[in-house]
């Protein structure tokens, strides 16, 4: 009796203690993310009165070809940043594991381009990109084809030249999340599994992956919520051209928003934006639940 | 004695000090309201320049103007104002932005102000029609512009290419340039996608026509009508030859200084430009030592054309807590005299008030010659209209974002005009078409 009592009191005690923070957490989420599903169903212009008109907004989103493209080139994103960052970190993560010396120098060297802000990496990249002047220019005069025209002009290549760019700064981060979480893995596994013969792919496939499974799995939907928010370096590199080629659900909000007075449907922009989110998050839920090891 | 002495020393203060009052009240320039004015500026290469000009133009008042430069203006006005914490003076791109705050009843009325000032008088006025929302005036717009064709005279010269009048004439020299190994135009809007619409802008009231354009603008005529057709079809073909910086993979990358220093070194021969260009042109040609010149833009039937609007917008911020003050801003900055000088010291594009020759002597020549044939066809009615004054918002993006679907060939002219029309009607339903001052 007396210890439930005791647990019931630091039950309370606990929530007392998070109760600032979850006050908090209202005023600044809760609260505007309630206003923000009011105005999507409204035809507010960012100012004065807004008038209620139902689900009008996600209509004509769905049924806006640019909202679709856009859509679509946040999907092609996701696809890219799945695949080229993780195999690129996984296997570098990997080899400087295997590094006994001089380890740190090259995590700070791939940790570096994180730290910059997506304004000066997105601005030197258009300059690298430039096609008279640039790197693009150098490879095109040795005659390697694919590089007299401009990248980020293109229609074909433009979303993949962004995507470039914002994985070469992303993966070092990438690189350096999973080598700590490779370094928690017990040596002796490997060691044993030496002792069993397995190769470096062997021990990779059948000791690495599976050690490092949480921390792959919860950047991986770090990584997809993410290719569903981009914003900066398309935003920088292109504002969403050439001809729509880089628009994604961020830019076109913010064209809403902002250039055509239409709040109302900028907000109904960014909450298909939280729903594919939520969707990314509500998959690992349940494969969580139903026993996943992530 | 000491008390007479005393007497003499108040008087004599006192009436110095009446004196001094008389005097600031009656200088030029002066008027009853005191405090700060509180004004942000786009920050960019003229803000500094208007600064100063806007202070030396105020010296003899009560009133101090606290202007601030700010990148990404637009934005920081747009949040500033819903939130309660944007100046006394609200600057905005355009009457197509001050109509959306004016709406929301975040302005202040100025028609009291354009009665006591005489602006009905000084300010032309298609500048006041389009600062107006349901018959009240809102803003004043600024800087007063046009689309020109400006071209490399030594260029021209050298491959015998006349300056052409004609639109058919323009293709003609257009060909003849790029024949030569020359590209014909030189643009980029890396930096700015909306340079797209200076093209449609130019090409619509030239090969349109601006009788068209009105009759489409007062939703008297659907904008995918054939004269629409053509003029778009006309920009189409010489964006897709690559007569654009050598290609649109080019025009998409290129940076203004990068095109315009083409255009200078005698790499592109034109270039579809506004009248702001004149801020630089005359350097940028000084260094590389070649000849420049500029022309109305080329017209369908070959007559003199001017296409107006406004590059920027001014109003007064209805929260203001010196209302009066930022009325006296904007007196200030409206008359003929700070106007000449925004064109003398800052290359600036003057408000469409009536600035006297002599104002503008030992301007620049062919600068003066703009403005003084730009003032006088503005005064005939004989104008066209810039989509970036007269163009509601949502009509005007799509406008700039869905014509490059054009030049990829994946959506049709037709398609593409269709869309407009879908969009502005829209618009024209919702009121959100600015007033439009008719020709003539």
């Amino acid at each position: 009796m007396k210890s439930k009592k005791r647990k019931s009191r630091v039950k309370r005690g606990a929530w007392l203690f998070i109760l600032p923070i979850l006050l908090l957490h209202m005023l600044t989420i809760l609260v505007p993310a309630l206003v923000g599903i009011y105005f999507s169903l409204t035809d507010w212009s960012g100012f004065g009165p807004a008038t209620f008109i139902g689900l009008e907004n996600y209509k004509a989103l769905f049924e806006d070809p640019g909202f679709l493209q856009a859509l679509r080139n946040n999907f092609k994103w996701l696809v890219f940043f799945a695949t080229v960052p993780f195999s690129i970190a996984l296997t570098a993560a990997f080899l400087l594991s295997q590094v006994k010396r001089g380890g740190f120098a090259y995590r700070i060297a791939y940790f570096v381009p994180y730290v910059l802000p997506a304004v000066v990496i997105g601005s030197l990249w258009k300059f690298i990109f430039n096609p008279d002047s640039g790197i693009t220019r150098i490879l095109s005069d040795l005659g390697i084809p694919g590089f007299e025209k401009a990248l980020l002009g293109q229609p074909s290549t433009a979303l993949l030249s962004i995507a470039f760019v914002d994985n070469w700064h992303y993966w070092g981060f990438l690189a350096t999340i999973l080598l700590v979480a490779l370094q928690s893995v017990s040596p002796e596994l490997y060691e044993a599994a030496r002792i069993d013969g397995a190769n470096l792919r062997q021990q990779f496939r059948y000791v690495t992956v599976p050690g490092i499974r949480p921390t792959l799995v919860f950047m991986f939907m770090m990584t997809s919520i993410w290719s569903f928010l981009v914003f900066e370096y398309v935003w920088v590199m292109s504002q969403g051209g050439p001809a729509g080629s880089t628009e994604v659900m961020a830019t076109y909000l913010f064209k809403a928003a902002f250039r055509e007075f239409s709040a109302g449907l900028a907000a109904a922009a960014g909450l298909t934006m939280t729903m594919f989110a939520g969707i990314i998050i509500g998959v690992f839920l349940i494969l969580r639940k139903r026993g996943w090891e992530i | 004695m000491q008390i007479k002495k005393n007497a003499i020393r108040v008087g004599t203060g006192l009436a110095m000090a009446g004196m001094l009052a008389l005097q600031i009240m009656f200088a030029p320039g002066a008027s009853s309201a005191t405090g700060k004015v509180t004004v942000w500026l786009e920050e960019n290469s003229t803000s500094t320049c208007f600064a100063d000009v806007l202070t030396s133009a105020n010296k003899n008042s009560g009133l101090s103007f606290a202007m601030t430069a700010k990148p990404q203006l637009t934005e920081a006005m747009r949040t500033a104002l819903a939130s309660g914490g944007a100046p006394d003076v609200i600057f905005t791109p355009g009457p197509a932005f001050t109509s959306e705050f004016a709406k929301a009843g975040l302005l202040e009325p100025l028609d009291s102000y354009a009665k006591e000032f005489g602006w009905n008088k000084s300010i032309s006025p298609w500048n006041l029609a389009l600062g107006k929302v349901k018959n009240k005036l809102y803003s004043l717009g600024s800087e007063q512009e046009t689309m020109l064709l400006w071209y490399n005279k030594t260029v021209l010269d050298k491959l015998g290419v006349k300056v052409p009048k004609t639109t058919k004439e323009f293709s003609a020299a257009l060909d003849k340039v790029a024949a030569a190994g020359v590209t014909p135009f030189a643009g980029g809007n890396t930096e700015w996608k909306p340079v797209n619409e200076w093209f449609l802008s130019a090409m619509w009231n030239a090969v349109a026509g601006p009788d068209n354009v009105y009759k489409a603008l007062t939703g008297k005529m659907k904008w995918d009508s054939a004269p629409f057709v053509e003029a778009t079809n006309t920009l189409n073909g010489w964006m897709t030859k690559g007569y654009m910086s050598g290609g649109l993979d080019r025009y998409y990358t290129r940076t203004f200084q990068e095109f315009q220093a083409d255009h200078a070194n005698g790499k592109a021969a034109f270039s579809m430009e506004g009248s702001w260009r004149f801020q630089n042109i005359g350097t940028q040609f000084k260094e590389s030592g070649q000849e420049w010149g500029w022309a109305p833009f080329p017209t369908k039937d070959g007559k003199e054309l001017y296409s107006i609007g406004v590059g920027s917008s001014w109003g007064l911020n209805k929260a203001s807590k010196n209302k009066a003050g930022a009325a006296e801003f904007l007196k200030t900055l409206f008359t003929p005299t700070t106007q000449a000088n925004l064109v003398m010291k800052c290359g600036m594009s003057p408000a469409p008030v009536q600035i006297a020759k002599k104002m503008l002597a030992g301007q620049e020549k062919r600068h003066a010659d703009s403005i003084v044939r730009l003032g006088q066809a503005a005064a005939k009615g004989n104008f066209g209209y810039l989509t970036w004054a007269f163009w509601p918002p949502k009509t005007q993006n799509f406008l700039i974002e869905e014509i490059e679907k054009v030049w990829a060939g994946s959506v049709t002219t037709k398609q593409y005009l269709q869309g407009i029309d879908k969009v502005f009607a829209g618009e024209l339903a919702s009121k959100s078409v600015p007033p439009i001052p008719s020709r003539g």
